[in-house]
């Protein structure tokens, strides 16, 4: 436990020095909602975005990095398991998504006056499992994409059509029909619908299961294709 | 006691044969040298002894255990210096001791390790702006953090200023006088000698002797650990 919070924690202070990741956690979700004029309505899809900037925009980059420069196989010659060390990005892309989350739902009420999110535990269920999965995601590119460039370059490639496509970035209602079909498909689609129902206060357990079923498939790819070096 | 048996190591990448039969003991307490050429499967042998690397044949024992099947037990007491690890560019000197501390489950007090190393002026420095030689000199505090029976040292003093491989000296003697196992991976001659207890010289992948200096110099008829390594490494080709 100690290792655990030990790395976690490290790796929390690393994302905070981190500009790129500041900005597109923080900044870049609070200029959307300016450019929407504080809707409340746009802040679910906003808050799975912001998990999946984090979880595949970033951490297939940062873990493939971390095995190309060789600080992987420095862990791997102290007593931490492969385990320990996904587990400890993990809690520390979810703490920061959450951080930023949290603020951008603060200044939504507070600046804009919008009404609070219907069911504040199930939105925090639903963004925890929606961080999760994407979390789970990333670790599967960087397990498959070894080199950095090609796991950041897969990660975006994955993320960007994903966020459009799912119902994070614009309304799914506003997408044309074939490109709505695709988001049907999609592992954020869920994450986005069940981050809306606790917002506007439904209570529905079929996206949270969805998403806890792509969690344990990508977490088991995950780990399985896991290779220090 | 032993703290290390290789007995019969064997890997190789490939077609590539980087270790070919490679057989030694580590007694407790001793601080064992391995030289040889850029090659002669020094880093390969390393890699076997921390469990990075699983061996093709062979058997490898340290502690008693089978560093490739007991790796995470076994790094509880086993410290190592990589020649090609490194650590987040962002990641402070105090907060790797710190954070590589907290990974045993017995550790040395991780300010004594830094202030040892003469790395305190350096807490608040991030990795990525560290020199070469002080990266090194973390890297040495890290594998000494978690109090290990048995360090193993990749090159050492590459990278250092001979005022800072000379510190670097004096600390390894102070590790060798606390009972502390070093197994010491070097092409520096003046290090083996002035450090080491015994040697073992490896030569494309082979042992092509052990002993203390004094025993290869004798044995080869020259006058030197260079010049006895230099007679050995002729006669294997």
């Amino acid at each position: 436990m100690k290792a655990f919070t030990a790395l976690a924690a490290a790796e929390l202070r690393l994302l905070a020095r981190d500009p790129a990741s500041l900005f597109f956690m923080v900044a870049f979700p609070l200029m959307l909602l300016v450019l929407k004029r504080g809707d409340g309505g746009a802040v679910p899809g906003y808050l799975a975005m912001i998990a999946a900037i984090g979880g595949m925009g970033a951490l297939p980059g940062l873990l493939a990095s971390y095995r190309e420069r060789k600080v992987l196989k420095r862990l791997a010659a102290t007593p931490i398991s492969p385990v320990l060390l996904l587990g400890a990005q993990l809690v520390a892309q979810v703490a920061a998504g959450l951080a930023g989350s949290a603020l951008l739902v603060v200044v939504t009420i507070a600046v804009f006056g919008a009404r609070p999110p219907g069911n504040v535990v199930l939105l925090a269920a639903a963004f925890l499992l929606c961080s999760v999965m994407v979390c789970a995601l990333g670790f599967v590119i960087a397990a498959v994409v070894r080199n950095t460039r090609g796991a950041s370059l897969i990660g975006m490639l994955v993320m960007f059509p994903m966020i459009f496509l799912s119902g994070a970035a614009v309304p799914r209602k506003a997408l044309p029909g074939s490109l709505r079909q695709i988001g049907d498909f999609l592992p954020l689609t869920p994450a986005v619908e069940a981050l809306g129902d606790a917002w506007s206060g439904t209570v529905a357990v079929f996206p949270l299961l969805i998403l806890a079923g792509i969690i344990v498939a990508a977490t088991a790819a995950g780990a399985a294709l896991f290779r220090w070096e | 006691m032993e703290a290390i048996e290789v007995t019969d190591l064997r890997k190789s990448y490939g077609d590539t044969v980087a270790v070919d039969g490679v057989t030694f003991t580590v007694r407790a307490g001793e601080t064992f040298g391995i030289v040889g050429h850029n090659g002669a499967g020094k880093t390969t042998t390393v890699e076997c002894l921390t469990g990075l690397r699983r061996a093709d044949a062979g058997s490898v024992r340290v502690l008693g255990e089978d560093p490739a099947r007991r790796r995470r037990a076994l790094a509880q007491r086993l410290g190592v210096q990589l020649q090609d690890g490194s650590l987040p560019e962002r990641i402070k000197v105090a907060e790797a001791l710190r954070m590589f501390g907290a990974f045993y489950r017995d550790p040395a007090d991780w300010r004594r390790v830094m202030e040892r190393w003469g790395l305190g002026p350096l807490a608040r420095k991030a990795y990525g702006d560290l020199s070469g030689g002080q990266r090194q000199r973390l890297m040495l505090a890290l594998a000494l953090v978690g109090d290990p029976e048995v360090v193993v040292l990749d090159e050492l003093t590459t990278g250092l200023d001979p005022i800072a491989r000379r510190d670097t000296w004096r600390l390894v003697g102070d590790l060798k006088t606390a009972g502390t196992t070093v197994v010491l991976v070097s092409h520096y001659f003046d290090e083996i000698e002035a450090l080491c207890d015994r040697v073992a010289v490896l030569a494309r992948g082979r042992v092509a002797a052990t002993g203390t200096t004094g025993e290869l110099v004798a044995r080869t008829g020259t006058a030197s650990l260079e010049e006895a390594y230099l007679a050995l490494e002729g006669t294997d080709r």
